[in-house]
């Protein structure tokens, strides 16, 4: 590994300071597992690491407050706290399925929400640092190239998956996210949070190098039904190969409000809005929940290698849809 | 400047129990004797296994390079680097953590646990007793992580379910895939008997593993757990194009760093490698490079870190050639030469022709075939994957090497660097104390031990070459992908009237080992037709990995069989039992066959005839379906050696086995006690020394118990003579005897044998593969030990349903290079994808062998990628005819 300098900010105010006077070299690492591989395979090279778990402890950023009107958690808290925390699985079941999905229980035990969220593409042509776009460079080896695992919704010229477990459930919850960068503090909607390479092909989301993603506010509700289900192609430590985040308001036997996302299909956690409006209103049956499938779909430009996903994200909504409304 | 004693330092603090701190900042922590450093550096205080510790840090440090490189506590073992093995877990404030994906600085003011932090004293923690007593470590390079993430289970929850256990520990592989073991041990649920046989005095009997202890505490040391004074550290820097020509290289940058030893190029450095090509020149470092990972210079330098650097500073200008993937591809014309004189790797006898062999007239038997299946299957390059990657400690002592290095076979290791270095080969010491697997790619010498050794003489000091999970996929070696054109025929009763099988094995740019396709020997059958082209390609080298030629082979034809049978309106159970092999290529005799019994009694142990329905007769999302295989490989007998020497009333026994995993130590040591009338625990074992074991044949190919095992049996026929021919008391007495058989086969075959029966679920709507129940009947002679070999068994049926469902060294067929090597891409096993495997030995009596004892290692494999399939083609009516059968290939075939 290049040498590197660790620095332990004093507050958040301070680690902004650092962040934004380092620039590039300066990288900020809450439970490291991913950055240190980026460091080791040379995708990232910083000279200085912000570790912002030494602000633990401190502005809720390693807290959970399930209150009356909203849960609250800090982006230092680990995958395992937010996946075992009582509360959140019974009032935010998605979020708590999303993040027990992750990765190992030894990776969940150190990463962080924000990590989570905020984690680098994981197309194995990123990791192998061909020259692509997200490095730099003018194209995209997946798109021709192979693709099994890559987008079939919102890709070009960029065609990565976005790989945050937590992502999609956020999104369907309607979280916001609270961002702070220097002098000031800017709450996003989860769903502003994720850019598209058509917006930016170099990055994943708004965050800006000098902001840290400090935490997330999710709105309670009392109507509230929700699940993740998620896709491995082995049965642990990997990234969904599909995923959906279902969010449904329930007004009686009727679906109130829903959030539908999808996860491991798109270069962000990909809303269907359609389905959305589909539920809206009505009752769950499976008629219903197989138009959604249906729906779900709509508008999939595969790649060479990755048409299997279109039946797999129209079988799994469908059944996920079922489940859930079957209170599963 | 005076660097305090690491060691020293150490010893003393692992005597107190108070904060110790070093001496002032700037001295460095000695290990690595750096002098000046850039390196940013941090005092951290860290409790380790209860002794707070204050050390300075380089802030670059990760946690398992403090603990293992600077704590010398080297029972956390580094299988990947990245945390995607899991091998390196240790608790951090009580939970379960990657220690390589931490840095040291992080660790300030917090306590770590490692595995020698388990044990209280002499007292083994309850989960290491655990361990012991349901073989939990086959290699045991896993087996600390496996312990902490147990560890932390069982503190959480005491009474864990098995879905605990295994959501546990899911982020810790095995690639041994002892994975029902270790889930077993921690449930408390101890092994039961997988045979019905009755055991000798020792023969037979199931004792753990004689190094088990060893193999729980971290106490076993690996190749990279040596650490020598003065030592460097190499790093190689390996090829970024699939083949190329080097128009130079300017290494001027990467001398003038601080801190570096040696660095060689092909430029200083002519050295063949001859075990890593049977037919070409294969230097350490070529030019042209042919494959992504062909190494291009190698450095050694002050330690780990300044090693790196100055590969990145080596300055390499490359001009890329033409380069070719498919083995079929690199044979047509017009394809780019990879090797002179062609693609098609040339026969034993030299000639540039396929491996041929027939008997009867194939085209008159299709022609009288009532159906003819014709298909093509493809398999894929499959990386072994063992937890420890290939590394060597290389030391000289005037004109001596002593090389330290995780090899299957010490003999063969001093044979090969003493013939590539141009040495006497007593000039050669090899030591493999403990190794962490290598499934058939830590045979021979490696350039690795070649690299280090040259570093060393060139350095002038010892060596540590340690490659990265990374080199290790590209760098060693994987199973050779296959492609597979069948025509077989049979009649309408089900007899099999022809084979004909056109084949190419994808060799990567040198011909390392084999390239076969094996299978055709499991029928009887009059007309056979079998060609094989190994072929260079410029993908990663191919060669042994467990069962060389048969999985896919097996797979293979397999498949095609179930075909004929379905085609045919026949159970596959009847269709086997007709046309089973009886003679080896309906001609040579077996020594001992229970072939058909392993079918027969498994079906029945399975239910095989009350589960078995015609294909694609299922409907619903969910479908099930039952799949059968079989397998075989030789048990050969042939030269090894063995020394016994009685002294004191102990039996030492001096054998030149490493013991990769599979308990051969034990295994020899059984077979010693019983051929003495001792106790086992009157047997010491002394083994992995080239100055201290004689002769043994390499751990490959599964000879050790049959070669170096008759050799144990001769020997003791010698010592008990010479006891005999003692007057007086023997106790002060040494009696030594050693023996070299070298047994032949009068016209005979001999082979294990083995019948595998799967219920698989398929989910035709997402594409999954579930394992559902397994069954694994053996027949391997005698059992020596039925605890570890049913472990062998197990893990080889895991390995296997890996290789079926999810692994592959994928490439991109733009660039050439490989997009997914490593554990994270190779989708390696996890706890949570491992079925509980059942294992049943049959046990006939065979003339050869000791006490008739054939082979365990190679066979397991061997069958389990066409069980699966079959079970898939059972479930759904539809075969995948392509490795691995992920879920696009699923979704693809079901559409």
């Amino acid at each position: 590994m290049r040498p590197l300098a660790n620095v332990n900010p004093e507050s958040l105010a301070d680690a902004v300071g650092r962040l934004g006077r380092g620039g590039a070299r300066a990288a900020a690492v809450g439970g490291g597992s991913d950055l240190l591989g980026m460091i080791k395979d040379h995708l990232v090279s910083p000279d200085v690491l912000v570790n912002l778990r030494s602000l633990a402890g401190s502005e809720g950023l390693d807290t959970i407050v399930s209150g009356s009107a909203a849960l609250r958690v800090g982006g230092l808290v680990t995958l395992t706290r937010l996946s075992t925390h009582p509360e959140v699985a019974s009032r935010y079941r998605a979020l708590s399925e999303a993040a027990g999905s992750a990765a190992t229980p030894q990776i969940r035990n150190v990463a962080t929400l924000a990590g989570n969220l905020c984690q680098r593409p994981w197309c194995w042509y990123y990791r192998q640092k061909f020259p692509c776009y997200k490095h730099g460079g003018n194209r995209c080896f997946s798109r021709v190239g192979e693709n099994q695992f890559n987008a079939i919704f919102g890709g070009g010229p960029s065609y990565i998956v976005h790989p945050s477990d937590t992502a999609p459930a956020l999104v369907a919850l309607d979280a916001g996210f609270r961002l702070i960068g220097p002098g000031r503090e800017r709450i996003v909607p989860a769903g502003e949070f994720f850019t598209l390479p058509r917006v930016d092909v170099a990055r994943e989301n708004v965050l800006e190098p000098n902001e840290i993603l400090a935490g997330v506010t999710v709105p309670a509700a009392s109507d509230l039904r929700s699940t993740y289900a998620k896709v491995l192609d082995r049965e642990a430590w990997t990234h969904a190969v599909v995923s959906v985040a279902l969010a449904l308001h329930m007004d009686g036997g009727r679906v109130g409000r829903a959030g539908v996302v999808l996860g491991g299909v798109a270069p962000i956690p990909w809303r269907v809005p359609a389905v959305e409006e589909l539920l809206a209103g009505r009752q769950v049956t499976g008629s219903l929940a197989a138009e959604a499938g249906r729906l779900a779909v709509g508008g999939a430009r595969p790649l060479s290698k990755n048409r299997y996903k279109v039946p797999l994200v129209e079988n799994l909504v469908r059944r996920t849809l079922l489940s859930l409304a079957a209170g599963g | 400047m005076k660097a305090v004693s690491r060691r020293t330092f150490i010893q003393s603090s692992a005597a107190v129990t108070a904060a110790t701190t070093l001496p002032a900042s700037g001295t460095p922590l000695g290990a690595q004797g750096r002098a000046a450093d850039s390196a940013p550096r941090t005092a951290i205080t860290v409790t380790v296994n209860g002794v707070a510790r204050t050390v300075d840090v380089e802030d670059r440090w990760t946690l398992a390079e403090l603990i293992r490189d600077h704590l010398e506590l080297t029972g956390t073992k580094i299988g990947c680097d990245r945390g995607e093995c899991g091998a390196c877990t240790v608790h951090l404030d009580g939970e379960p953590v990657y220690s390589c994906s931490q840095l040291a600085v992080w660790a300030d003011g917090r306590a770590v646990t490692t595995v020698e932090g388990l044990a209280d004293g002499a007292r083994l923690d309850p989960l290491q007793e655990a361990f012991v007593a349901g073989d939990g470590p086959q290699c045991g390079f896993c087996t600390s992580g496996q312990l902490m993430a147990a560890r932390a289970v069982v503190s959480a929850t005491p009474n864990p379910t098995e879905d605990q256990v295994r959501e546990g520990m899911a982020g810790n592989l095995c690639r041994c895939s002892n994975y029902n073991r270790y889930v077993a041990a921690v449930l408390g649920r101890a092994p039961r008997r997988a045979t019905d046989r009755d055991p000798l005095s020792v023969v037979g009997r199931t004792p753990p593993r004689i190094d088990a202890v060893e193999r729980v505490t971290g106490a076993a040391r690996y190749t990279g757990d040596v650490r020598l004074p003065a030592m460097a550290y190499a790093r190689v820097l390996r090829s970024p194009h699939p083949h190329a020509r080097i128009r130079g290289i300017d290494t001027r940058r990467a001398r003038a760093m601080p801190g570096i030893f040696a660095v060689l190029t092909r430029e200083n450095c002519d050295t063949v490698w001859r075990s890593g090509d049977q037919q070409n020149p294969r230097y350490l470092f070529n030019n042209p490079v042919r494959f992504v990972g062909d190494p291009v210079a190698a450095v050694a330098a002050v330690d780990r870190h300044a090693a790196e650097a100055a590969i990145r500073a080596i300055e390499v200008d490359y001009e890329p050639l033409d380069f070719v993937l498919e083995p079929e591809e690199a044979l047509r014309p017009g394809a780019v030469e990879i090797q002179p004189g062609g693609n098609l790797s040339r026969r034993r006898d030299g000639e540039a022709l396929p491996d041929t062999y027939q008997r009867g007239d194939v085209d008159a038997g299709l022609g009288a075939a009532d159906v003819v299946v014709k298909e093509t299957y493809v398999s894929k390059h499959h990386s072994n994957a063992q937890m420890e990657p290939r590394s060597a400690v290389a030391r000289w002592e005037g004109d001596r090497l002593t090389l330290w290095t995780p090899t299957q076979g010490i003999s063969n290791c001093r044979r090969d660097m003493a013939r590539d270095l141009d040495l006497p080969p007593e000039q050669v010491r090899v030591v493999c104390e403990y190794m962490g697997g290598g499934f058939g790619n830590k045979n021979q010498c490696q350039d690795a031990d070649l690299i280090a050794a040259l570093l060393a003489r060139e350095a002038g000091r010892p060596v540590k070459l340690e490659l990265t999970r990374k080199d290790d996929f590209l760098g060693v070696h994987g199973r050779w992908p296959t492609v597979q054109h069948y025509e077989i025929g049979a009649s309408s009763d089900g007899t099999l009237r022809a084979i004909r099988l056109r084949g190419f094995s994808g060799m990567g740019p040198h011909r390392k080992s084999g390239g076969g396709i094996a299978g055709i020997e499991l029928f009887r059958c009059p007309n056979v037709h079998r060609e094989v082209s190994p072929a260079y390609t410029n993908m990663t080298v191919a060669a042994n990995f467990r069962g060389p030629a048969y999985p896919q082979g097996v797979w293979g034809i397999e498949s095609v069989m179930d075909q004929v049978a379905h085609e045919l309106s026949i159970d596959p159970l009847d269709f086997h039992l007709r046309n089973l092999t009886r003679a080896f290529n309906d001609e040579t005799p077996y020594t001992s066959w229970a072939l058909r019994e392993c079918l027969t009694e498994g079906a029945d142990r399975f239910g095989w005839s009350a589960r078995w329905r015609r294909a694609g007769t299922r409907s619903g999302p969910l479908r099930r379906g039952v799949g059968l295989a079989i397998g075989m490989f030789a048990a050969r007998l042939g030269r090894s050696s063995a020394v016994l020497r009685l002294e004191g009333g102990r039996l030492f026994l001096h054998v030149g086995v490493t013991d990769i995993g599979t308990a051969a130590k034990t295994a020899m040591a059984q077979l010693a006690a019983e051929a003495m009338g001792m106790d086992l625990g009157e047997v010491t074992v002394v083994w992995g020394d080239t100055d201290r074991c004689p002769y043994s044949v390499g751990e490959s190919g599964s000879r050790t118990t049959t070669h170096t095992g008759q050799a144990i049996l001769e020997a003791a026929k010698d010592l008990k003579r010479q006891i005999d021919s003692v007057d007086g008391p023997l106790e002060n007495r040494t009696l030594i005897a050693q023996a070299t058989p070298e047994p032949v086969l009068d016209g005979l075959a001999r082979y294990a044998s083995a019948a595998h029966f799967a219920d698989v679920e398929v989910d035709t709507e997402l594409g999954g593969i579930r394992v559902l129940q397994y069954l694994a009947m053996h027949e391997s002679g005698r059992i020596v030990n039925p605890l570890t070999a049913e472990s062998q068994v197990k893990g080889g049926v895991t390995m296997g349903i890996g290789m079926a469902l999810h692994e592959e060294l994928l490439y991109d067929r733009l660039t050439g290079i490989p997009v997914n090597p490593g554990y994270y891409g190779a989708r390696v096993m996890t706890h949570l994808d491992a079925p509980e495997i059942e294992v049943r030995f049959i046990e006939p009596d065979d003339a050869y062998g000791p006490y008739g004892a054939k082979n365990v290692g190679e066979p397991p494999i061997i069958p389990v990628v066409a069980a699966i399939g079959n079970a898939v083609f059972n479930a759904t009516g539809r075969r995948i005819r392509e490795l691995p059968m992920t879920r696009d290939r699923v979704l693809e075939a079901l559409a």
